[in-house]
């Protein structure tokens, strides 16, 4: 004898294995991600063939090819990753130590509190200008407008974060009179990990408008550089090309590095273990 | 052991705001030695607010309170909150040398030990997110015990768990609190459990002032089955009723 259930819900069980294999494959997040890119893609191949003066991804891709055949790619590319690396790096670290002061301490809350405003409302192309203007050609303009482009957005998350550690967890480790350094360490930095990293994403992602125009600007080689040159003597195809190289680079930093990085930290959220 | 002192100790909270709220009025009592002291009273009526205070992670507004080891120098507290309070990125083993005060094998084995007394030695790589509820509060339980305490401050620690588990952790609470040279402010809203563990329990009436210090007077260990248990079991709990009864005339529901 069966019995008829209303409302009955389907369990997972059988709600995978109703659903057909390439309808699953379709509404996945990597069927999302693909859709993009592909939209992307051939919207360029529109826009490219419609305005003459946007180069289309196979012109890009072909002079990148002569860039490479000059011997202009590893020497340009390693100086700017170089500057990127120290000026993002830099940023991390002084976003953590003042982010954690301002999240601790309303005193430094505070002292800091309008300049770091000040800090993000300020566009790396300023920032670009003046470095240049105090250091001159060189590493150290490209490196330093990194660092300010950056360290505000890791600086508020920072102290974002600090300022939403638990009470309760604070309450016990004082009753426990748990070490500062151990509290540290094993309450408020895990507490603040997913704000350090969101500030790390935020720090690299501003960051390379930062070393861009400040190589842009300066004249001592690198990708910015590279892409001036190209854009002074009217050849789009070369500009957008380095472009493409550095976004490029950027985002698989992002998907390959920060993203894993992230997922990592936060293991202790997964329910299995 | 701990020495503890309570006098007039008033709590409102907000001072000086249009919500302002008094939540303990003039409590004053004294605690000291190897006594087990029980605070019941309603929901509400200020018994975790109490103990937040004689922690010092909540701070009062008047009157005395003060608290010493009885070798002279600061007590050391354990204290099991009424919500678990683990750290959730660390696993339970590491929530358990989180406050120890020294890192040594000494006192990992005494986080084992402790750890294996509430049934959870399986669990001690384990994130508190992997386990439920009761098993999280007994990490908190086994936590407590692990540093050795001069004073245990437990708020209902055993209210979220089954009867049997309660039953087990009630009988290992009393073994380790008679060998072990301890002071126990223990909070509960169960007169019957008040009544089987404590030396004194502490009546606290809504409003926060204290109803009556009820002296329990019987031999250990106690069993609930034993007829003089369940006989004062009854009394304390007729008395209860009689403050509900009293206090609800005095403060007529608004
Ligand atoms: N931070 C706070 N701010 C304002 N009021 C508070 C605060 N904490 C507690 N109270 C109030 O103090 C009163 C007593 O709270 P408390 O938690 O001490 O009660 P309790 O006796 O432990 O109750 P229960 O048995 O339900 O745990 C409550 O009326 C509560 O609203
Ligand atoms: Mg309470």
């Amino acid at each position: 004898m069966s019995t008829v259930i209303e409302n009955r819900r389907r369990s997972t069980t059988e709600i995978a294995e109703s659903t057909p294999e390439w309808k699953r494959r379709l509404t996945s997040d990597t069927a999302a991600r693909l859709t993009a890119g592909i939209s992307f893609f051939l919207f360029w191949l529109v826009v490219a063939a419609v305005f003459t003066r946007v180069p289309g991804p196979v012109e890009v891709v072909q002079r990148l090819g002569d860039e490479f055949a000059r011997g202009e790619v590893f020497g340009n590319f390693g100086v700017t990753l170089y500057r990127f690396g120290v000026g993002v790096a830099l940023a991390t670290v002084f976003g953590i130590v003042i982010g954690v002061m301002m999240g601790l301490s309303k005193l430094s809350r505070a002292f800091f509190e309008s300049p770091v405003l000040v800090g993000l409302s300020i566009p790396a192309i300023i920032w670009s200008f003046l470095t240049v203007m105090w250091f001159g050609f060189g590493d150290t303009s490209p490196i330093v407008t990194t660092f300010l482009t950056a360290v505000p957005f890791v600086i508020i998350n920072v102290a974002q974060g600090v300022r939403g550690v638990s009470r309760d967890l604070r309450d016990m480790s004082s009753t426990y009179q748990v070490p500062l350094l151990r509290r540290m360490r094993d309450l408020v930095l895990p507490a603040v990990t997913g704000y350090v990293a969101a500030g790390i994403r935020f720090a690299v992602i501003i960051g390379w408008n930062g070393v861009l125009l400040a190589e842009w600007f300066g004249g001592s080689g690198g990708v910015g550089y590279r892409a001036r040159f190209w854009y002074d003597a009217n050849r789009y195809g070369g500009f957008a090309a380095w472009v493409v190289l550095f976004v490029g680079f950027i985002v698989i930093l992002d998907r390959l590095v920060l993203d894993r990085a992230i997922s990592r930290a936060f293991r202790w959220r997964d329910n299995s273990a | 052991m701990a020495v503890l002192t309570v006098r007039d100790l008033s709590k409102t909270f907000n001072v000086g705001t249009p919500r302002a709220s008094r939540v303990l009025d003039n409590i004053s009592f004294e605690v000291q030695g190897q006594t087990f002291v029980s605070i019941v009273g309603p929901s509400g009526c200020g018994k975790s607010t109490l103990l937040n205070i004689i922690s010092g992670v909540e701070e009062h507004t008047s009157g005395d309170i003060s608290l010493k080891s009885d070798q002279g120098g600061d007590a050391r507290m354990g204290y099991v909150f009424q919500d678990p309070r683990l750290l959730p990125w660390r696993s339970v083993m590491k929530n358990m040398m989180y406050v120890q005060d020294e890192l040594n094998e000494e006192t990992t084995a005494r986080a084992r030990r402790y750890l294996d007394m509430v049934g959870l030695a399986k669990n001690a790589d384990f994130f508190p997110g992997q386990l439920s509820g009761g098993m999280q509060q007994r990490v908190g339980i086994a936590r407590a015990f692990a540093v050795e305490p001069d004073l245990l401050l437990m708020d209902e620690p055993f209210s979220h768990l089954d009867a049997i588990t309660a039953r087990g952790l009630r009988a290992q609470l009393q073994d380790i609190w008679a060998q072990s040279k301890k002071t126990v402010v223990f909070v509960t809203h169960d007169v019957v459990e008040a009544v089987e563990l404590s030396d004194r329990i502490i009546v606290l009436q809504p409003g926060g002032r204290i109803y009556e210090d009820i002296t329990i007077d019987l031999p250990r260990p106690r069993r609930q089955s034993d007829p003089t248990v369940a006989t004062l079991q009854a009394e304390v709990l007729a008395r209860l009723e009689k403050m509900k009864a009293a206090t609800q005339v005095a403060a007529p529901v608004a």
